[in-house]
């Protein structure tokens, strides 16, 4: 696993793509093409070098289309070796990873000095990258239960540190569980009695784990990680004892990966939609071929029973919110005929959000799935056991993570599940919802065929909308909208859970979520806005709504309630602004749309203005719901 | 498995050349740390995975601490693959 098997092996020439990179005038496609191999430390860190020498407007074009993330990093350990792979990981996961790193072991002063350099640095999350040699565990004597509990003592330690970084750094915290070193002293002992290390680790890591999900901080699972790498091979005393390499570093690039994954989920960038073939892949044979009878699927025969696996995994990352989807070669009814009588078959076609069997290339096939359900090729996995077939999708749409498999089948789930391409760091319950809101969105676009105008489609939808100020029960969708929201969004402005629940509390922003139903069901919390109050003057921070329900004219229910809310607080004028990047292009004539007048416009923002007594309410077919 | 010393030391100037950036890198049996720069602390460690790897072997710790030249790490690894 150390060698992220579900990655290409860089090509032969990796060390002078690398050095050719300095001569590039636009290097970013080959930088993230070169990220995305399965790169060793010495790989990474030339990668990295390469970058750090370009100059500025370079490293700029780079940094286009990419998210940036300020992580600071506190640690008991050696961090440097990691820095390098930690950022190439983060370019290969759409990140723009800035590191400040504290001198080494400096843990509590940073977090407790409000001028330390961390608190100062404006960060976006802290890594506590602690091990179990961070914390005092072997304070008591063994078996001594009288004294104070030594994984209490930690994680109120670790507690201290948590809260100093949230107040004087306004900061979430990254936080690890402790992996188990592999010193028994009694065996199967060391688990019951207190004072023995494992017990204390147990206990440690199974409150902080509940702690976390409580908090607005977030959990990452190191002792998880070291379990599946083994721990006789996660810890190298040797690298420990010659400059506190914290784990042996071979495993550095698959922990940098891990994280760069949680922090793509922090900005809401996880993958949203698994695309899967179906012969080889779903079933052991091809359909077209072999037939019903022929091909392997389900419990008793165990090729057919590692498919089987694989369909499991599908059917519970689905229960888990991911959006499910088939493109396959294949005659469309003999593909679903499987689906339908198939007695080893798990998977049922209703599953799958959009089904595409037929003989059409699958290029063209994967845009098609996306448009349909409007989301886009960076948040969609394709799953091909068909080296070929895998290749040409990565040339064609070079956005889509396409993972490579091992020959065996049986060893599918360990490679597809290792890549981690839906790391999630909540669930809510419109990631419970999801898969039927898709399925629903697909039955609309049908109507959307057959209704006469889009009056009457909007009209026939039997639109409820509803407004309510943010709320606890709001706050973690909220914070997913405002991190993963990339076309409809006006200013792109990301915040975290701590600066959401920061607008909930003050009085100096009006804020909206925004609920949205009709007759094919619940769309969940579709849009936010944000206003500050400036005087007799709003400022909209924010207004961003979910693709999901583009074209329905929500925008124009939102500005007729935002003007009536301006309007009771005797509020003048509503200021909006337009700030463009990549993709919310969709959004550069959305205040013109509604009536507001342009101030001024420049590369970086665009600012337009709303006399509230001059609006002309718009009216959408849509029922407001109180 | 049997590799004389020329065939070690091939094999060593190539994980040099992976290890450290520097394209003119200077590697022969008398290069030492003192001779490279980026060869530190750290890019020890980097170094020790890329050869116990690409070798196929473990050092012992006291071994890893004195492995500060070529000629130190030739001879190491000859004993341990013959």
């Amino acid at each position: 696993m150390h060698d992220l098997p579900w990655l290409l092996k860089p090509a032969d020439d990796f060390n002078n793509r690398c050095a050719r990179l300095l001569n590039h005038a636009a290097p970013g496609a080959e930088v993230r093409l070169l990220a995305n191999y399965a790169l060793s430390i010495n790989q990474s860190s030339r990668l990295y070098q390469t970058i750090q020498q370009f100059d500025p407007e370079k490293r700029a074009i780079l940094s286009r289309n990419l998210i940036p993330f300020r992580l600071g990093i506190v640690s008991n350990a050696t961090m440097d070796l990691m820095i390098p792979a930690m950022v190439t990981a983060a370019l290969r996961n759409g990140i723009d990873l800035e590191v400040i790193a504290a001198d080494f072991g400096q843990v509590a002063q940073e977090a407790f000095d409000p001028a330390s350099k961390l608190n100062q640095s404006n960060l976006d999350a802290v890594l506590l990258a602690l091990d179990y040699r961070a914390y005092s565990f072997f304070v008591n004597e063994p078996g001594d239960s009288g004294k104070n509990d030594p994984s209490l003592e930690s994680f109120d330690y670790l507690q201290q540190i948590r809260q100093s970084f949230a107040l004087n750094g306004n900061t979430i915290c990254i936080v690890q569980t402790l992996a188990y070193p592999p010193y028994d002293l009694s065996g199967n002992l060391d688990a019951q009695l207190d004072g023995l290390l494992r017990k204390s680790l147990n206990a440690f890591n199974s409150v902080l784990a509940e702690n976390v999900t409580k908090s607005v901080d977030v959990l990452f699972d190191v002792a998880a990680l070291a379990n599946a790498v083994g721990t006789h091979q996660w810890f190298d005393e040797r690298q420990w004892y010659m400059s506190r390499v914290p784990m042996a570093n071979r495993y550095i690039p698959l922990y940098a990966d891990y994280l760069a994954k949680l922090l793509a989920a922090i900005r809401g960038k996880s993958k949203k939609c698994l695309v899967l073939d179906l012969d080889n892949t779903l079933w052991g044979g091809v359909i077209g071929d072999d037939g019903l009878e022929g091909i392997q699927i389900g419990q008793g025969h165990p090729v057919g029973e590692s498919f089987l696996a694989i369909q499991q995994w599908a059917k519970s990352l689905k229960a888990l919110g991911v959006v499910l989807a088939v493109c396959s070669k294949n005659d469309k009814a003999v593909a679903l005929e499987v689906f339908q009588k198939h007695p080893g078959m798990l998977l049922q076609a209703s599953d799958f959000a959009v089904f595409m069997a037929n003989w059409e290339d699958k290029a063209s096939n994967i845009r098609r799935i996306a448009e349909v359900l409007n989301i886009g090729m960076d948040a969609m996995v394709f799953v091909d056991d068909n080296p070929a077939e895998r290749e040409i999708i990565r040339i064609m749409i070079p956005e889509i993570s396409v993972p490579e498999l091992p020959k065996d089948p049986s060893q599918f789930l360990r490679v597809l599940s290792a890549a981690r391409y839906f790391e999630k760091i909540d669930f809510t319950a419109d990631d419970a919802q999801r898969n039927a809101q898709y399925a629903d969105n697909a039955r609309r676009q049908a109507m959307l065929q057959r209704a006469p105008s889009l009056t009457d489609y909007l009209i026939s939808l039997e639109m409820k909308i509803h407004f309510a100020a943010f709320n606890e029960t709001g706050r973690k969708r909220i914070v997913q909208l405002i991190n993963k929201t990339n076309q409809f969004n006006l200013t792109t402005r990301r915040y975290t859970e701590a600066d959401v629940l920061g607008f909930e509390k003050s009085d100096r922003y009006l804020t909206l979520q925004i609920h949205l139903q009709d007759k094919f069901g619940d769309n969940g919390m579709i849009s936010v806005v944000i206003c500050k109050n400036a005087g007799d003057c709003w400022e909209i921070d924010t207004w961003l709504m979910s693709c999901r329900v583009i074209k329905r004219r929500v925008e124009d229910a939102v500005c007729d309630e935002l003007v009536a809310i301006a309007r009771s607080n005797g509020i003048k004028k509503i200021r909006g602004y337009y700030r463009p990047t990549e993709k919310n292009k969709l959004v550069k004539n959305h205040y013109q749309q509604l009536g507001f007048a342009m101030v001024s416009s420049d590369d970086s923002e665009d600012i337009w203005e709303l006399e509230t007594r001059h609006y002309q309410p718009k009216y959408p077919p849509i029922t407001i719901q109180t | 498995m049997h590799q004389d010393k020329a065939a070690i030391l091939d094999q060593l100037k190539f994980i040099f050349q992976d290890t450290f950036v520097d394209s003119n890198l200077a590697f022969s049996i008398d290069t030492s740390r003192d001779d490279v720069a980026e060869w530190d602390s750290l890019s020890h460690i980097r170094l020790l995975t890329a050869i116990e790897a690409s070798f196929d072997v473990q050092f012992d710790l006291e071994e890893i601490v004195n492995m500060t030249t070529v000629a130190t790490i030739v001879d190491l690894l000859y004993e341990k693959l013959n």
